[in-house]
Formats: C-alpha cells, sequence, structure tokens
C-alpha cells in the first residue's frame, strides 16, 4: 500500500514537473517572438533573410558601393579618421612656446593625473567607447599611442598610478549592466561629482620620491579630465559637488584643490628641473580653467575633448608638432558658469501637483531667451561698451562687481590657437536677398614659419532697433553664419576661401508680426545696418563690430578690434516678406505658442532681453502649479479615436497592385504614382503593428515585400551591433560586401570615434562629410541602416552631461557639420537621423520634463540647429525627445512636428520616438497623428501583442476613424520611402522574397514542448496506472 | 499536527508565495511606473485559481487524497509557471528602460514590486512542483 502511494506522488510530481516545464514552453513561445530581434542580437542569430532569383545578375541588385576591398581597409579607414579628426579638432588654448615638443623632449614625458593613464575616452553611458581588440584595428588609450607614436613616459609615476588603480573604481550602470570604471565619471542626475584625482599625500605614500623622477623626464603633463555621459548630469555651484571632500571645488566643473596641487607640483618640478608644464583638458562639457590660463607656470593648454579609441594619436602628434592643431572651441569657456543665465535655471523644479502617472514630474524654463553661450556673453560685452541696457550692471556678475567680460570669459567660442599665425582679410561681401545668399570672399595668409590650416568664421551682427524692443525681438550681438576650413597653408602661402551662407539665419523671428497666413509669427529683416566680418572666434568678432561701430578700448574695449575686417550692408526699411516663407513655399507662422510659460500662465516668466539685463536677469522657476488646462495636455491623452473623422472606406489598404517595395528602390519622388498604388498594398494591421512597435529594428511587412532594418546608435560611431553581427557572410551570394564568416574585423564596433564636440571643434565640414561617409561604408559592409547617430541638440549649458554627443552651443556649427554628416552616410544609403527632435536640454527628469522658452529661441537656437539637416543635406530620420515641449510630448507636438519639421522644412523620412516604453507617455495615436512612424515599444508582431500595451489600439476603433487611419498610411509611406532610399534593399528585386528562418532556439523551443508534452502525457497516464493500482 | 506530511508544508510555503506575488502584482498594477499597463487577467487569474488550489489542498486533503486533488495539485505549479511566464513578459521592457535610460529613485521603487513579485511566483511554483511529489497527509 505505502508502495502504491509512493508511485502515486512520484508520477503525480513528475507529471507537475513536466506539465510545468510545457507550460514554460508553450508561454515562453510568443515571449520570443516578441524579443525575437533583442534575442537575435545577444545570439547572433537571424530569423529572416531575403532570397532573390539566383537567375539575377548580382550587380544590379546593389544600389551602392564600398570604397573599401574588404574590412581591413574598412577599419584602419575609420582609424585613421579618428585621428584626423582628433588633429584637427583638439584646441590649442594656450601655448608660450612649449608646444610643439622637440624631437628630445618626446622622450621625457611625466603624465601627472590619474586621467593620463585613465582618460575618458568616451561616455560613461551613451557614446561609449566601443575598445577593439584582436582586429585590424585596435584601439588604443593615451599611454599605448604615445609608444606607438616613439615617445618614452616616466615609468616611476607609471607605476605610481597603476598601484592606485583601486581607487579610481567606480562602477556605473550601463544598459542595465553594471560596468567598473576606472576613468573620472560623471554624477547620476541626483548625484554630484566626486574627484577621484590622488592627493600628493596618497602619491607620496604610494611613491615615496616620485617627484625627483621628473628631473629626468621635464616634460610635464597633466591630464585633467571631467566625463560625460546620457542620463547624467553636473549640477550648477558647490550644490553639485560631493560635500564630503573638502577639496575647495566650487563647481564640478572646476577645479579641485588635488587637482591644483597637482598642477602646482608639475611647476615646482618645472622650476627644479627647467622644464614644461602641459595641461590636458579631457573634457566635452567645459571646465573652469581661468586660474591655470592665469597662473604662468602654466606652459600650455591643450583642450583634446572625448578622444575614443584612435584620437590619441592625433594628441600625440599635435604635442610632438607632427600635426598643427587647428581646431577652435565649440563652447565657451567660462569663468564660473553658474554664473551664466541658462544656469539658473538648470536642475530640478518638480511641478506642485506633479503626477507620476502620466510623467508629469517637472518644469525647465529657459528664461535666457536667445542668450545661450556667447550669445550672451558677447551681447552683453557689446552693451557694456555701447553702454546699453544695464549691461555693466552687477547682475549675474561671477564676482559680485559690475559685470566685465573678462572676468566672465576664459576662452571665447570659436578661440584656437596654432603653431604658425595666420591673417585674415575680409574682401568681399555680398548680401543677396533674392538668391537668399550672404557670399564673403576672405583671403587667409599663414605668416608663421609651419604649415598649418586655418578657420573663417563669418559673423554677422544684426540691427537691434526700437522695433525689436518694443515686439520683444532679441538680438545677438554677433552670430555665427557660417565658416569654412583653408587646406594646408605652406608658410607664406595663401588661400581665398568664399563662404556662401544662407541668408535666411540672420532673419529674426518676431511672434507679433502679422503674416501673409493672415495670423501671427513670420521671419523679418530688421531696417539698419548689418555688418558682416571674421575672426578667431567670436570675441575678435564683437570687437571688430565694435570697432567698425568706432568704439575703442577707451569704451571699455578688452583689446583693439579690426574695422577693417568688417563690410556693412544697408536694409532701408524692416523686411517681412523675404523669408514669410520656408524653401519649400510653406508660409510660416508662430507653432510653438504653447511653449511661452506665459500662453498657460500670463506674466509668470519674463525672458531675457538685452534692453534691460539687469531687470531680466533670469530667475529660477520652481514651484509652479500646473493649471487644469494644462493638464489636460499633460495626461497625453489628446486624440479621441471616433467615427466621426470621415469616411473609413476612403482610405484603401490591402489592395492586389503587385508591387514590392523593391520596385520602389531609389525612387526618390515622393509623387510617383507608384507610392500610392504600393502603399495601398499595405494592411492596416501592418500599419498598426509596425507604429506601436518600432522597437530597435524595423521589421519586415510581407504585403509590401519590406525587409527588416536594423536601428543603430549613436553619435561616436555605430556602436550597437558588431561588424559581422548582420554582415552577409554568403561571399557566392554576388554582395559586394560579403564577409567571410571568419573575418578578423567581424567583432568590430565603430562606437571609437571622438566624441561630436571634437567633431564640431574641427570646424571643417569636409571631416564631417567624411565621418558620414566612413560610417557609410560601415553600414554596407555590417547590414545596418538606419543610423541614430546625429546628436545636434545644442550646449545650452556645460552641466548638461550628455553635451559630448552634441556638437556645440552654437546653432549653425551645429547644423553644418551635422548636415556634412548626414549627407555624407547618405551616399552610402545609411540613414544617419538628427536627434533628439527637440528641446533635450536636460538629462534630469528628461521624460516627461516640461520645456518652456519663446518661439523665437526655439527657432533660432536648438531648432535652427536641425533646420539645414532637413532642408538641405535631406535627412531621411529623425529621432524625437524623451522631454515634453511645453506641456505636450516632444512626439506629440503638431506645430513641432507637422507644421515645422514636415512643413516648412519638407521631412519625408522615418520618425522613432526616443526610448519611450511607457504606454501612455508613449502617446501612439498623437504621435501617429503628428508623423511619428514609429515608438520604440517591442513585442509580438500581433494586434494581441499591441493591444496588450495600448489598449485603444484595436482595429475595431482604429477601423472607424478614417483621420488615423490615413494619417497611419502615411506615416508608413514616409518610413517606406526612407527605407526605398537607403542601403536596406541592396541584394533585392521585384523577385525577391521574404523567408523566415528557423533559428536554433526556435528548434530547441518547439523540441521542448514536444518533448515535455509527451513526457507529461506519459507521466499522466502512468500516474493513473498507479492511483487505480492504488484503488484496487 | 502530527498527520501532516512534508506536503503540507511545502504547499503551505507554495502558497504564501503565491499570496505574496498577488500582493505585490496588485501594488506593482497599481504603481506610476507600471499602472498603465493595468492589471492582466491571465496573471490575476492563474495566481488566484493556483493559489485556491492550494488552500483546498491543504484544507480538505485526507490521508488518501482523492484524484481531483492530486489534479490539484499538478494544476497549481502550472497556472503559478503560466502567470509568471506573463508577468514577466508584460515587465521585461520596463525593466530594461528602468535599469538604463529611467533609473531613478522613483522608477526603481516602481520596479522593486514587479520584481518582488515575479521572484514570488517563481518560488511559488517551483515549490508548488517539489510539493507534488509529496502527499499532504500521511500515509
Amino acid at each position: 500500500m505505502k508502495n502504491t502511494s509512493a508511485k502515486r506522488a512520484l508520477w503525480r510530481g513528475l507529471t507537475s514537473t513536466t506539465a510545468s516545464l510545457l507550460a514554460l514552453t508553450i508561454a515562453a513561445t510568443p515571449l520570443v517572438n516578441g524579443f525575437r530581434t533583442d534575442i537575435d542580437k545577444f545570439l547572433g542569430t537571424q530569423s529572416q533573410m531575403i532570397v532573390t532569383n539566383a537567375e539575377e545578375d548580382p550587380s544590379s541588385l546593389y544600389t551602392y558601393t564600398s570604397d573599401y576591398a574588404n574590412t581591413t581597409e574598412l577599419v584602419q579607414a575609420i582609424a585613421d579618421l579618428a585621428e584626423r579628426m582628433s588633429e584637427e579638432g583638439v584646441v590649442l588654448l594656450k601655448n608660450n612656446g612649449a608646444l610643439p615638443l622637440s624631437q628630445e623632449e618626446t622622450q621625457k614625458l611625466s603624465l601627472l593625473g590619474f586621467s593620463s593613464y585613465y582618460p575618458v575616452m568616451g561616455g560613461d553611458m551613451g557614446s561609449s567607447l566601443t575598445a577593439n581588440e584582436g582586429t585590424d584595428a585596435d584601439t588604443v588609450d593615451f599611454v599605448q599611442a604615445l609608444a606607438a607614436k616613439g615617445f618614452a613616459i616616466n615609468p616611476t609615476l607609471q607605476g605610481l598610478y597603476t598601484s592606485l588603480e583601486p581607487m579610481f573604481k567606480t562602477e556605473v550602470n550601463k544598459w542595465g549592466n553594471i560596468i567598473e570604471y576606472y576613468n573620472i565619471t560623471t554624477p547620476s542626475t541626483t548625484g554630484y561629482f566626486t574627484s577621484k584625482e590622488p592627493s600628493q599625500s596618497a602619491m607620496e605614500e604610494a611613491q615615496a620620491g616620485w617627484k625627483d623622477s621628473m628631473n629626468e623626464y621635464n616634460v610635464m603633463v597633466v591630464t585633467l579630465a571631467r566625463s560625460a555621459s546620457e542620463n547624467g548630469t553636473y549640477l550648477p555651484g558647490e550644490a553639485g559637488v560631493d560635500p564630503s571632500q573638502n577639496l575647495n571645488q566650487a563647481d564640478a566643473l572646476g577645479l579641485s584643490d588635488d587637482e591644483r596641487d597637482l598642477v602646482q607640483a608639475a611647476i615646482d618640478a618645472k622650476t627644479a628641473n627647467g622644464g614644461k608644464v602641459i595641461v590636458l583638458l579631457n573634457n566635452a562639457s567645459p571646465m573652469e580653467v581661468e586660474e591655470l590660463e592665469a597662473n604662468e607656470g602654466v606652459d600650455a593648454i591643450l583642450q583634446i575633448g572625448l578622444p575614443g579609441g584612435y584620437g590619441f594619436y592625433g594628441v600625440a602628434d599635435v604635442l610632438s608638432g607632427a600635426a598643427n592643431p587647428s581646431g577652435h572651441l565649440s563652447d565657451t569657456y567660462a569663468v564660473d558658469n553658474s554664473a551664466a543665465p541658462s544656469a539658473q535655471n538648470f536642475g530640478n523644479y518638480p511641478w506642485t501637483n506633479a503626477d507620476a502617472s502620466i510623467s508629469a514630474n517637472s518644469i525647465l524654463v529657459e528664461a535666457e531667451g536667445i542668450y545661450v553661450g556667447y550669445k550672451y556673453y558677447e551681447t552683453r560685452y557689446m552693451d557694456s561698451v555701447l553702454g546699453q541696457g544695464n549691461a555693466s550692471s552687477t547682475v549675474g556678475s561671477s564676482n559680485g562687481s559690475a559685470w566685465s567680460y573678462d572676468s566672465e570669459v576664459t576662452y571665447p567660442f570659436g578661440y584656437g590657437l596654432s603653431y604658425t599665425t595666420f591673417t585674415q582679410t575680409l574682401d568681399s561681401l555680398n548680401v543677396d536677398l533674392a538668391a537668399g545668399t550672404v557670399t564673403a570672399q576672405v583671403t587667409v595668409t599663414n605668416t608663421g614659419s609651419v604649415a598649418g590650416k586655418d578657420v573663417v568664421q563669418l559673423y554677422t551682427s544684426l540691427p537691434y532697433t526700437d522695433y525689436d524692443k518694443q515686439n520683444g525681438v532679441e538680438k545677438a550681438g554677433v552670430q555665427l553664419l557660417d565658416y569654412a576650413k583653408t587646406g594646408e597653408l605652406a608658410p607664406g602661402e595663401s588661400e581665398t576661401v568664399t563662404i556662401t551662407a544662407d541668408a535666411q539665419y540672420m532673419a529674426s523671428w518676431d511672434s507679433s508680426r502679422d503674416n501673409i497666413a493672415g495670423t501671427k509669427g513670420t521671419y523679418i529683416l530688421d531696417a539698419g545696418t548689418y555688418y558682416f566680418t571674421i575672426g578667431n572666434g567670436s570675441h575678435e568678432a564683437a570687437n571688430n563690430v565694435l570697432a567698425a561701430q568706432g568704439k575703442t578700448v577707451a569704451d571699455g574695449m578688452t583689446v583693439e578690434g579690426n574695422a577693417a575686417n568688417v563690410q556693412t550692408w544697408e536694409l532701408a526699411e524692416l523686411d517681412d516678406e523675404t523669408f514669410a516663407r520656408s524653401k519649400n513655399g510653406t508660409v510660416v507662422e508662430n507653432q510653438l505658442e504653447d511653449m511661452d510659460l506665459n500662453y498657460w500662465m500670463p506674466g509668470t516668466a519674463t525672458y531675457m532681453t538685452r534692453s534691460d539685463w539687469e531687470g531680466t536677469f533670469p530667475k529660477t522657476y520652481e514651484g509652479l502649479t500646473a493649471t487644469d488646462e494644462m493638464m489636460e495636455y499633460l495626461d497625453c491623452d489628446v486624440y479621441e479615436i471616433s467615427a466621426d473623422n470621415g469616411d473609413p472606406s476612403s482610405v484603401i489598404f490591402g489592395a492586389d497592385n503587385g508591387l514590392t517595395l523593391a520596385d520602389l528602390k531609389g525612387v526618390a519622388d515622393l509623387e510617383d504614382p507608384r507610392w500610392e498604388a504600393l502603399m495601398d498594398q499595405i494592411t492596416l494591421e501592418d500599419c498598426m503593428i509596425r507604429t506601436a512597435f518600432g522597437g530597435t529594428s524595423t521589421k519586415d511587412i510581407e504585403s509590401i515585400m519590406s525587409p527588416e532594418v536594423i536601428q543603430n546608435d549613436g553619435p561616436n560611431g555605430i556602436y550597437s551591433y558588431p561588424l559581422g553581427q548582420y554582415a552577409n557572410t554568403d561571399t557566392e551570394s554576388g554582395d559586394p560586401c560579403a564577409i567571410e564568416a571568419d573575418d578578423p574585423n567581424a567583432a568590430y564596433k565603430a562606437g571609437v570615434m571622438p566624441s561630436p564636440v571634437v567633431i564640431g571643434q574641427t570646424f571643417s565640414k569636409q571631416l564631417a562629410r567624411e565621418y558620414g561617409e566612413t560610417m557609410g561604408n560601415y553600414s554596407l559592409w555590417s547590414n545596418l541602416t538606419i543610423y541614430w547617430g546625429c546628436g545636434n541638440n545644442i550646449h545650452r549649458s556645460p552641466y548638461n552631461a550628455r553635451n559630448h554627443e552634441y556638437y556645440s552651443e552654437d546653432a549653425m556649427l551645429t547644423a553644418y557639420q551635422g548636415a556634412a554628416f548626414v549627407e555624407g552616410g547618405m551616399e552610402y544609403g545609411l540613414i544617419i537621423a538628427p536627434k533628439h527632435f527637440a528641446f533635450n536640454d536636460i538629462e534630469i527628469n528628461r521624460t516627461g520634463i516640461s520645456v518652456f522658452m519663446t518661439e523665437q529661441q526655439a527657432r533660432e537656437n536648438e531648432l535652427r540647429g536641425t533646420q539645414p539637416i532637413i532642408e538641405d543635406a535631406g535627412a531621411l530620420g529623425i529621432m524625437t525627445a524623451y522631454n515634453r515641449v511645453g506641456v505636450t510630448t516632444s512626439n506629440a507636438h503638431t506645430g513641432l512636428l507637422q507644421n515645422i519639421l514636415r512643413g516648412e522644412w519638407g521631412f519625408k523620412g522615418l520618425a522613432t520616438e526616443d526610448f519611450i516604453q511607457d504606454a501612455l507617455y508613449t502617446s501612439l495615436k498623437e504621435a501617429v497623428m503628428n508623423g511619428i512612424t514609429m515608438s520604440c515599444n517591442t513585442g509580438d508582431s500581433t494586434l494581441e501583442a499591441v493591444a496588450e500595451k495600448f489598449d485603444y489600439w484595436t482595429v475595431e476603433n482604429v477601423s472607424q476613424d478614417a483621420q488615423l487611419m490615413a494619417a497611419l498610411k502615411q506615416a508608413m509611406t514616409w518610413q517606406y520611402y526612407a527605407i526605398a532610399n537607403s542601403n536596406a534593399l541592396d541584394g533585392m528585386s521585384s523577385s525577391s522574397e521574404l523567408v523566415s528562418v528557423r533559428t536554433w532556439y526556435d528548434n530547441a523551443l518547439t523540441g521542448a514542448t514536444v518533448a515535455f508534452g509527451v513526457l507529461t502525457v506519459l507521466c499522466a497516464v502512468m500516474y493513473v496506472r498507479a492511483a487505480k493500482k492504488k484503488e484496487q | 499536527m502530527k498527520q501532516n506530511g512534508i506536503g503540507f508544508y511545502t504547499t503551505g510555503l507554495s502558497f504564501v508565495a503565491g499570496v505574496v506575488a498577488l500582493v505585490f502584482y496588485m501594488i506593482n498594477a497599481k504603481t506610476d511606473y507600471f499602472a498603465n499597463l493595468g492589471v492582466s487577467p491571465v496573471v490575476v487569474g492563474c495566481t488566484v485559481v493556483a493559489v485556491v488550489a492550494e488552500l483546498l489542498l491543504l484544507v480538505l486533503s485526507k490521508q488518501n487524497q482523492p484524484i481531483w486533488m492530486d489534479l490539484a495539485a499538478v494544476a497549481a505549479p502550472v497556472l503559478l509557471m503560466v502567470a509568471f511566464i506573463n508577468l514577466t513578459g508584460s515587465r521585461v521592457n520596463g525593466i530594461a528602460s528602468i535599469m538604463t535610460f529611467e533609473n531613478n529613485a522613483q522608477t526603481m521603487s516602481d520596479l522593486t514590486s514587479a520584481i518582488v513579485s515575479m521572484a514570488a511566483l517563481l518560488i511559488a511554483c517551483l515549490i508548488g512542483i517539489v510539493s507534488s511529489y509529496f502527499n499532504i497527509r500521511k500515509a
């Protein structure tokens, strides 16, 4: 009896075990399907492939061809470009002749500062360095690069810092993995900066007598670093500094006593050994280094940015003089960043009625108006010289006394030195409003003794009139209009550079002006004198303009300007017609009135005006309560799906027109009737699933025969997948970019480039374009087509730790570097998308934060940084931002997305949301209505899975709303238009078919399901037998 | 008490874990981050049926337990497994996002109840499987 009972229990247990495992495999199957892309990414498997008729001529199937014969050439080209970018992107800020080093001096380097050995090469999270080993272009750090370039470094110091390695460790949560970093890291959005620089006593303890070693190695190179990161932030002033350290550090971006002591130790050693002290700034956000500039013991300062995997080769070349620096700052280096107007509203300012359930968390009022970066410093400086606007008031002064430029700015925007000297003359300037151009001819002459490149920066100074003051139109004292870089000029050689600038970017947005549509808001050109000048940075430009206006040092100028390099142009009457329409003929009008806090809360915000610096310097906006009206938008539920929105039968789906996407390969004209015919074939279900589950790849659609297209991050190079992950390993397929399965570079990842700050600092559109071309080539070999790689938010504040992914504080530098990058990629069919559209100016509470500003600020700063990338370069992709535009999610703001992006600028490509996973904040229906083609959610490609996340997204609901269906179809048209004009269709023809491939894990799952099913039945049978026996 | 077999205690543990999972799931479903996903009838239904089955086993089981009780002992872990997979599937995107892009005190707090619920469901399931090898009452 006991035996039969035990048997029954045993079979019951086994039945339970196998049945539970059967349940596991069955329930996991849809889960696996939902995350197939990510699983394939993780396992390196492929679930789908394109099969094209083998009889087709392979040469006709490939639109794009690589410049390289194999991956070795490819990765070495990447390394070469990165080195050149660094050579041209590092900025020589100070040099008393110490640089370049002689050959003898290159053998005597004492590297000081732990960041010399553990440098910041990329972001902690986002645009991080992908180190490559065992490839044909392995990445290097500073020490490795120096060794490769033949330098010799002080072994005692190297040993000292290596022995202290444990104290440099920081654990960072990166994409869910805890990564140990030994370089300095960025504070989280709720943290503060902690210095890791060893104190002098710690160094002495680690290696007594280390200072003596510098007598032999007497070229002291001190590296000071600040890291950068997505989802990280620096906070202004002491609030951003670890309070437990007591290192006399007034700001996270300022120096600590440990860093000061280190520099002083180097200077003391120099005094004793007759050597040199060179400081390297390894940072993306401007550090406060006035004390180093003023310190005569510091011989040279070189800003190297975040160099990536090969940039230190370039740094080494600049140190040795093998390369002549030609970089110029893409940001202003202020004495005290916390005194900037933008810093007054940079932090966590929750709504008093914050509601986390709708991601209504906090606000950011950008009360500085258009006065970001140099537009603030130079404008206020010019007004202080001109004696207007209370510019010399103590308000906003970093030292409490009357505001003066020299007390506020260490290095201006656009500034940079060379090992040679140049003269520039503005030979001619012509404004042609009919053509929409400003053409300048500038002659650049190398007047020094070594060859080098120079940058021509063309600035304009617009009239600031009574009309402007009365109507709230602001004008920067100087603003960059365009720029160009010379070729390498030998000593004595000259080059005449012609810049043809876009005249629309000297127009100002006037929100109060009547426009030709009968509404408000348009671009204006004020009546008055327009000044155009050139200069080594914004300050030289400002001084030139002031000189042309008759001002001198006696009037308070920092130095005399050069009026000879100024040309003027007169406009007799205010012009509100020339730029009343965008380039595609769309009438411009106010679209972002709801971004002004005063739209919702009249009289609440005061935006800074140069007519009264003292009275309007920003106060901090906090403790605000969202009104009921604002809450109606903050709840993300604006669009009501309704049967009253037109005739559903008017929107055609599922037609049989016999077309495939490959039939429209390279068809750039969206008016081609085949586009409509093709998109009539798509089903409503496909539209709904693909907009809802954009995920990390744009999955196949059989009704139009579109392949899966993989999406990638990031601004320092495509790093989401190794080169070989999606590469074609069938070398018999005719694919010119197929690789062998054992390709030596199959594991290579291209997140190796210098950060966009360095690329901005090159002021070289050519290099930016080459970057796009190189990534385009990489795309062809790796089969990675969509690339979220063009970070073009502007550097509103140095405290934004994510600045490393963006170019500059200036809109035009941002825009033109980005446009060249995008154009370069498009030559090879790579869709490089700008991000984050728009106003992703802070990482604190970025999911939900409400960003407020004037429409003039929005259009002339952040949006102008994107406009040419769309209008001129014709980008085919874009990513929206986490933040809100006013109270509306950035993925659902009609004025921004439909009216400016697609209307005024004519954007025709695919548009994704950022990595928003919250179903409500995704605002799916609102996003689709505003031209978003995919959210970033992932799931099984079934409507059931979609409806589980978005309960309103059912065929029953959507099919009754003609307006929504039309928007869905339009979104898909834009998406597949972009894909048809990319390299994603290479290898495909009309006869191509998508074939699903059963991966090994599919087989394993099915096998396990069958096996557990059989075992469950067997166990159940045995249980029944045992139970019967027991009964008997 | 002397009549209680190992299965009584393990089933009791599974029952407790199942109830804990259910409570934390309901808490999680009301957190700001996960509230928009709603309450899954599959998760709730499977978990409730499983714990009720285990409760019945604990209360009604006799020395010679009838076949329907054996079925309950088998069904409980199966249902808990289905609930676990379903819950995991609905939370994995959120977990990925919170652990990376949206990592802050609020979201981490919201995530905790999801993790506890998933862990409790898995534990309940595993103990439930073990329980099915043992009788509730001693023979």
